[in-house]
């Protein structure tokens, strides 16, 4: 079976935001479907089509539906359209053409978990997209979709958009409910979770845009449909984002668990690297998931398994929910792949990565405010000429001391900031070392003496920090040849 | 009482608190500076992570869990099994204390925090021994945010502390994080400095030498000073203060924990009201009237200055022969809400014994205002004086006749009053209004014990120099009948003796004053004298 769009089936269609053309194409069918279903129905329906969540972290919608607890009077459904991944663009283009879909997914959300009140968390640069949807939610207030009693099934909702003010931490759930709240975006500690205490200290679901836009469509074609797109444990199709220099970049909708080169090199995609480039490194998952090494490194030998520490062509995991994991990524991510051509050195794609992470982490924990911003800082050196080897140990370490994962943070933006910056120190380090090998011997310590002349000039320090290697803490009862002769 | 184990030794702990306040109760020296019990729980240091046993998904028996937990977030469950004494657990700290310097100055030389300092403290106990960071520190800016405050940013470790104080407990908010990620910086916003009643709260809250008090800024090293138990004398609620001194001389005022009274935190008022004590125009000798007349605006011009071994005879004359005209109905005593308990027992009984016709009379009040109440239900009160409970219970067991204070004033002003022991020992001379000024001036045998010099002090036939609350001893009973015991901190100003010392050989009793001694006294007559009450131990290792 062919497979056929459904997400972005109105893309290129004109009038795509109207009320009008969305109808004439089956719309508002699913909510109309949903409303005549009994909401613990409907969450068994979603369950049963394990609709796993697009905003990275691929949990079942309807499972986290069933967190909510049974006796709540009011609970609030949170869409999260704070899209602020790099380089993901998949949520603009659908509220960009398509608003309704996302508008008829917050009806029939709303009515599975008997939300009274939904609030579309906005990215504040979606200007545009602020507007198409606002005039799309009105039309959808006219015809009755939202408000009272709604298409005559006595199911009340109201919707607001609310529009943030560019901060890559508020699409963090609790960071969005604080934002949404009109606090400070730092997100909460958990327990207690959001749908058992969210915004205005209700229940509270959050979800992202794009699962909320497969509802209809797994109401309206059902389950049988849902469940022969796709790989057996990441059902549906997906919207992929491609950039960089690629023949084609843009957003796709393709079934999951593609793989990362038929999405570079396929003519329905990417279409291949301009000027025939290889590739060097691709995010797959947006920059958060880590990075793979692409086709400028050989091939694996045919039937070896997978070896993340072996220079390999790693462009053939699959874009799915789980394959990702067998190449030391975080998952899926918003599936926003970012393509690094052979020509560009690796040690600007270092600088970049960790210049986004210490500019958007919140600053709460200490693990995470302080780790990003002296990850930076040696990225700039090793990019400025002034690299150590040590320094590659040093960020590995620091990365593996950071995060939700080990304990160490409230929410996962460490997380998404270990990951990118480990993978690229780990899977690149050879060229890395070959570009420390060709600067300059004594560049380091020049540059160290003039940034922190402390760390050579004090007593206590002199030198010390240099030759520390990464992983170990100066103590000097471990390293007698480091104590100065008096 | 639910029982856990820390680093596998068993500890019983109140229901209900975080692991964290169930270790440092137990005595476990657990580095943390986000957490405060009179906070709202953050979590954002990640300095107190723990190791904790949870069942294992599968086979659902205990098992170490390999994420780290803030145990300060954990509340404290029956069978609970954690430790702090794992390499992870060491690991991390080590960790945080390196990213805690990344960007600090180590300025601890010049800084007032050094000494009390939990970055010091911390960094050499779970720190690592040197940084290897050798990129350029970023610097961030100091700060005057408000009248009393200087905020140093950059020895900031921003546990968010102050934020959480000026939000919850003081309920202003004038503070807040501003920026993200390590530019992040505490700060006012323009034009709303900090300047609530109780912002120099914030200063002892910090743990780092980031917030810092301008009116202790460069003046002495912490290590040189010694912490007293006291209690404020600022209003009636008897708020319980460290008061920090160093060779004669108070060189700060802090909280000391009370749970019933003033928790961690005391106002403003406390913190700043002890300068009087130093004050250069304090009484510094008894003297007796002169021939001249008195001239209110030099007050003691022209007084006989009188040794302290004069002074007893002296009273007993002045208060004899007033008693024995009439049946000592023309005798007065005014006890000032100043006054420790025992202080005011020693006076009543001197008085009621030398002239059982005698009026008592409880002093003047100050109030200013009226009682404001913060949020979490800290209250200033409007009276500022520490003890007009104990006066009026004491008045209430000596009996007999007793006047107000407007009644005394307005009897003295009509010559009713042939001798009078009226006591002041307020922080100024602005309670003698030029009518309590005309009416003692009334009394021919006026003995004045007080702090100042005054009007009234002009036309006293006995002037005797009083000692402020830190240069004696006693309790305090606050405005809810709760008896506090203050110590003495420092020695009184040369010249003069501790009002309780001056009472007691006046009734000619042997020997020193003892506080103690007197309560016991009283206690014996008036129970609740005797029921002093004392607040709780902070865990040794909390801040």
């Amino acid at each position: 079976m062919a497979f056929e769009r459904v997400l972005m089936r109105n893309v290129g269609v004109s009038g795509s935001t109207s009320l009008e053309v969305y109808r004439r194409s089956g719309g508002y069918e699913g909510a109309a479907r949903a409303l005549r279903m009994k909401p613990d129905e409907l969450v068994e329906l979603v369950k049963s089509a394990n609709l796993r969540g697009r905003g990275g972290a691929g949990f079942p919608a309807g499972v986290k539906w069933s967190f909510l607890p049974k006796d709540r009077q009011v609970t609030y459904l949170c869409v999260n359209a704070d899209e602020s991944e790099p380089p993901t663009f998949c949520n603009r283009v659908l509220i960009d053409h398509d608003p309704h879909m996302l508008l008829e997914g917050i009806l029939i959300a709303g009515y599975a978990t008997r939300t009274t009140v939904a609030y579309i968390y906005m990215r504040g640069e979606f200007t545009e997209q602020f507007h198409t949807l606002q005039r799309a939610l009105d039309e959808a207030y006219a015809a009755g979709y939202f408000g009272k009693n709604i298409l005559g099934s006595g199911y009340d909702l109201e919707c607001y958009v609310h529009r943030g003010a560019g901060a890559y931490v508020c699409g963090e759930e609790t960071g969005l409910i604080e934002s949404l709240e009109g606090k400070r975006g730092w997100p909460r500690i958990k327990p207690p979770f959001p749908a058992v205490e969210g915004a205005f200290h209700q229940p509270t679901v959050v979800n992202n845009v794009e699962t909320l836009a497969c509802l209809p469509h797994i109401l309206t074609r059902g389950l049988e449909w849902w469940h022969s797109v796709g790989t057996p444990n990441s059902k549906g199709p997906k919207m992929f984002c491609i950039s960089g220099p690629v023949n084609r970049p843009g957003c796709y909708e393709a079934p999951l668990g593609i793989s990362c080169r038929e999405l570079i090199y396929s003519p329905d995609f990417g279409g291949g690297m301009r000027n025939g480039e290889k590739v060097k490194a691709v995010f797959p998952g947006g920059l958060s998931m880590g990075v793979l090494r692409g086709d400028v490194f050989p091939q694996r030998p045919a039937g070896s398994p997978i070896d993340v520490t072996q220079d390999y062509d790693e462009l053939d995991c699959l874009l799915d929910f789980d394959d990702p994991r067998n190449y030391d990524l975080l998952g899926l991510g918003t599936a926003a792949a970012v393509v690094v051509p052979e020509s560009a050195d690796i040690r600007d794609v270092l600088v970049n990565v960790a210049r986004f992470y210490a500019m958007e982490s919140c600053g709460q924990c200490t693990q995470c405010r302080e780790g990003t911003a002296w990850m930076y800082k040696i990225a700039q050196r090793i990019r400025a000429g002034a690299g150590r080897p040590v320094d590659l140990d040093l960020i590995v370490e620091v990365t593996k001391n950071m995060g939700m994962m080990p304990g160490l943070s409230i929410c996962g933006l460490p997380d998404g900031a270990a990951w990118p910056l480990r993978t690229l120190v780990q899977k690149f380090r050879r060229e890395f070392e070959r570009h420390i090998a060709a600067q300059d011997p004594d560049a380091p310590r020049r540059r160290i003496v003039r940034t922190n002349p402390a760390a050579y000039t004090l007593p206590v320090l002199q030198g010390r920090a240099e030759v520390m290697p990464g992983g170990t803490f100066y103590e000097p009862e471990n390293h007698p040849e480091l104590e100065l002769r008096a | 009482m639910p029982k856990i184990i820390i680093d596998g030794r068993e500890i019983e702990c109140r229901p209900g608190i975080p692991v964290l306040q169930a270790a440092l109760e137990a005595g476990f020296d657990i580095p943390h500076y986000c957490y405060h019990p009179g906070l709202k729980i953050v979590a954002s240091c990640r300095l107190c992570l723990m190791e904790m046993k949870m069942p294992h998904p599968k086979t659902q028996e205990p098992v170490w869990a390999p994420k780290l937990v803030p145990s300060c977030q954990t509340p404290v469950k029956d069978g609970l099994e954690v430790r702090f004494n794992s390499d992870a657990v060491r690991q991390n700290q080590k960790h945080v204390m390196e990213y805690y310097l990344l960007n600090h100055p180590l300025d601890c030389p010049v800084c007032d925090k050094a000494g009390e300092c939990y970055l010091q403290d911390y960094t050499e106990q779970f720190g690592p021994a040197a940084s290897r960071m050798v990129e350029e520190k970023t610097k961030n800016p100091k700060k005057d945010i408000g009248p009393h405050t200087l905020l140093y940013q950059d020895r900031c470790v921003l546990c968010s502390r102050c934020v959480r104080f000026t939000e919850e407990i003081s309920g202003t908010g004038e503070l807040t994080v501003v920026n993200r990620g390590n530019r992040g910086e505490i700060d006012v916003f323009p034009g709303r400095p900090l300047d609530n009643p109780l912002q120099g709260n914030v200063v002892d809250l910090c743990p780092v030498g980031a917030l810092l008090d301008k009116d202790f800024l460069f003046k002495q090293r912490v290590w040189l000073l010694r912490s007293t138990k006291s209690v404020s004398p600022a209003d009636s609620r008897g708020a319980t203060i460290w008061i920090d001194h160093n060779d004669g001389r108070i060189h700060r005022i802090r909280p000391r924990f009370n749970e019933k009274v003033n928790e961690w935190w005391i106002s403003d008022e406390a913190r700043f009201g002890w300068k009087y004590v130093h004050a250069e125009n304090r009484l510094r000798a008894p003297s007796g009237r002169g021939r001249g007349p008195a001239d209110p605006a030099r007050p003691l011009a022209g007084r006989v200055p009188l040794a302290w071994e004069a002074v007893p005879a002296r009273v007993r004359v002045i208060l004899g022969e007033a008693a024995a005209r009439g049946g000592g109905a023309g005798v007065a005593a005014v006890l000032s809400p100043m006054m420790s308990c025992e202080e005011a027992w020693l006076l009543a009984s001197l008085v009621r014994g030398m002239a059982p016709a005698a009026t008592l009379v409880p002093g003047f009040v100050p109030v200013v205002g009226q009682d404001q109440t913060f949020p979490k239900g800290f209250v200033i009160k409007a009276e500022k004086c520490p003890n007009l409970r104990g006066i009026e219970t004491i008045l209430a067991h000596v009996g007999g006749p007793q006047a107000t204070w407007n009644e005394f004033l307005g009897r003295a002003a009509e010559g009713a009053f042939d001798a009078a022991y009226v006591v002041g020992g307020y922080p100024d001379a602005s309670w003698v209004t030029p009518a309590v000024a005309a009416a003692l001036a009334r009394i021919d045998g006026c003995i004045l014990h007080d702090l100042f010099p005054s009007a009234a002090a002009a036309t006293a036939e006995l002037l005797l120099p009083a000692a402020s609350w830190a240069e004696r001893e006693g309790t305090f009973m606050n405005c809810d009948g709760l008896v506090q015991a203050f110590e003495r901190a420092i020695p009184p100003l040369e010249g003069v003796k501790a009002d309780g010392q001056v009472l007691h050989e006046l009734g000619g009793r042997p020997g020193l004053f003892r506080a103690e001694a007197v309560r016991a006294e009283a206690a014996a007559a008036v129970p609740a004298l005797g029921a002093v009450f004392v607040p709780r131990d902070l865990p040794p290792h909390a801040h």
